[in-house]
């Protein structure tokens, strides 16, 4: 059963994950006793090497996965006792994969899915769609199949089908993989929309730069667990630290490191401010 | 990992060494036994002394019963049924009203389960011991053309890839509030879109893979040398040998039986 009929707008949702360890059943450990607190309106990355966890972990928080010890609560609710579509109404996941997530005929209905799912009234679900098509640039082809677009605007529909069921956390895999810079810049510019209308954005992403530049706050995983996990500034200065964890810091710290740096720019901008300043 | 190789478990028994050969040669003659031979009781003396000491061996036991009991079970009860209740004529064994279980029947049933036993069987226990990989690599070096050994192959991988695809689909769907733990209709529901896309994707599957192994030469017509070699035992090759001997002498046994009866 959906519970909400009406908007869950601004409702706000904390996220608590309570020492959670989870095995596939393959016999792989993938999470060992993780524990984070996601306020509402955060805008947190999830780093680390390949295979560190970091998709096991956001599977865990709109109840596709569910934590063989430990508990996961998203608001009041435990992702035990709750649905995966119930928790849909309030986490929404963007695949790492377009190609695992799009499936109707045309882009209209791809992006209908969810709000339809949630029984949302016609003009309410064509509102929010149409909004959504607009916020990632693709309301033109709304006839469209949607293996008939290039990988990029399949990336962005697959974002807007998610955003289209306005959910107060979104949770989005890899956004920038297969985009060029352009691409990089306006799903930047997205996440800091979404950001600005109060919502928790949850992003998985190896592109240390991006995660530099669009999130306040950074956790750092290996080998399942939480290694690092504070300011993006902080925990991205570590440089020593996240090197062991196989990841690189982003070219702007790296080159105030070796200028002998004390401050670790995050931005261009930054960057240029103090030099010059 | 367990979906890319099919139904392979991998564990540490010395049969998950075997060369392929060996273990096709192996479930080959059972399959071939256990079809041929006359005598209800043949094959589950196959299946007693045979195959669940391998499967023992292959530290396989309780899977390899699970998974052929699920296959086999319900065909066997059904067989028992039909067979034992409307057998025309013959003895009655047990009656039940106006209902009677026929002993031929009910041998007919016990029979046929039989030889649906081994097949299942020995197919299954091939399969969870024998890497796909491995078995082509295996048929290659033996002169198979390597178009068949492909589609051998990849009939094997396709259910298991089929069913991963289609999990991910599910979960996609699920994140975007579709129910489907409720009712009958609701699950028809969700599986209902999931066949385009799902038939659609494995399309592409299909052409990507085509096309991978094509520019690495797969139509080059000359000879090809193998990356890797399977290790085998000197005395496999012999027993393979001895296993299509056992399959001539049993097939020659089976007809001799059979006439003399
Ligand atoms: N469906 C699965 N079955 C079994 N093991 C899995 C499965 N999915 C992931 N794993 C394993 O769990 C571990 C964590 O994988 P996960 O996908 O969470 O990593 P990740 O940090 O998202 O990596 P990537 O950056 O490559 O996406 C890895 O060792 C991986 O091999
Ligand atoms: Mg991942």
């Amino acid at each position: 059963m959906i519970v909400e009929k009406a908007p869950a707008k601004l409702l706000p949702i904390e996220i608590e994950v309570d020492s959670i360890s989870f095995t596939y059943p393959s016999g792989i450990q993938a999470l060992e006793d993780i524990t984070i607190h996601v306020s509402s309106g955060e805008r947190v990355a999830l780093i680390g090497q390949n295979g560190a966890g970091k998709t096991t972990l956001v599977k865990h928080l709109n109840g596709l996965l569910k934590p063989v010890s430990g508990s996961v609560k998203v608001g009041s609710w435990d992702t035990h006792d709750h649905s995966v579509a119930q928790m849909a109404t309030r986490v929404g996941y963007v695949f790492q994969n377009p190609d695992d997530q799009l499936f109707q005929r045309t882009v209209w209905d791809e992006m209908m899915f969810g709000p339809r799912n949630l029984r949302w009234s016609a003009e309410r679900a064509a509102s929010s769609v149409q909004a959504s098509l607009e916020m990632v640039g693709l309301e033109h082809i709304k006839e469209m199949h949607p293996y008939d677009l290039t990988f990029s605007s399949r990336k962005l529909l697959a974002l807007a089908s998610v955003l289209a069921m306005d959910t107060q956390v979104v949770i989005i895999d890899e956004p920038t993989t297969g985009q060029d810079y352009r691409g990089v810049q306006q799903i930047g510019s997205i996440l800091s929309e979404l950001n600005k209308q109060g919502k928790t954005i949850i992003g998985v992403t190896h592109d240390i730069d991006f995660c530099a530049e669009q999130f306040e706050r950074s956790i750092l995983m290996a080998g399942g667990r939480v290694v690092l996990d504070g300011s993006t500034r902080q925990v991205l200065s570590q440089i020593s630290v996240i090197d062991q964890a196989y990841v690189e810091a982003p070219q702007l710290m790296r080159l105030a490191e070796k200028l002998g740096w004390d401050f670790m720019p995050l931005t261009v901008e930054e960057f240029i401010h103090h030099l010059d300043g | 990992m367990a979906e890319v190789f099919g139904l392979y478990k991998q564990r540490a028994s010395f049969i998950h060494g075997l060369h392929p050969l060996t273990k096709l040669a192996v479930s080959g003659f059972f399959l071939l036994a256990g079809l041929s031979l006359p005598g209800m009781w043949s094959t589950y003396l196959l299946v007693i002394f045979g195959l669940l000491p391998l499967a023992f061996l292959s530290r396989l036991l309780l899977e390899l019963v699970s998974r052929t009991g699920r296959i086999v079970l319900p065909f066997m009860i059904s067989v028992f049924l039909i067979q034992g209740i409307l057998w025309s004529g013959g003895t009655p064994l047990i009656e039940v009203g106006p209902i009677s279980f026929k002993q031929e029947g009910v041998q007919f049933a016990i029979a046929s389960s039989g030889r649906i036993l081994i097949v299942v069987g020995s197919f299954l226990w091939f399969a969870l011991t024998t890497r796909p990989d491995q078995l082509m690599l295996a048929l290659a070096e033996r002169g198979l053309p390597s178009s068949l050994s492909y589609l051998i192959v990849s009939s094997i991988q396709i259910v298991p890839r089929f069913q991963a695809r289609a999990n991910t689909i599910l979960d996609a769907q699920r994140s975007r509030g579709l129910e489907i733990a409720g009712s009958i209709f609701q699950r028809a529901r969700a599986v209902l879109p999931l066949v385009a896309p799902l038939i659609l994707s494995s399309l592409i599957d299909v052409e990507e893979r085509a096309l991978a192994i094509e520019v690495r030469g797969f139509n080059y017509p000359g000879p090809k040398t193998s990356y890797r070699e399977i290790a085998q035992a000197a005395w496999e090759p012999m027993l393979q040998r001895f296993l299509l001997l056992a399959m001539a002498g049993t097939l020659i046994l089976s007809i001799v039986l059979r006439l003399v009866s």
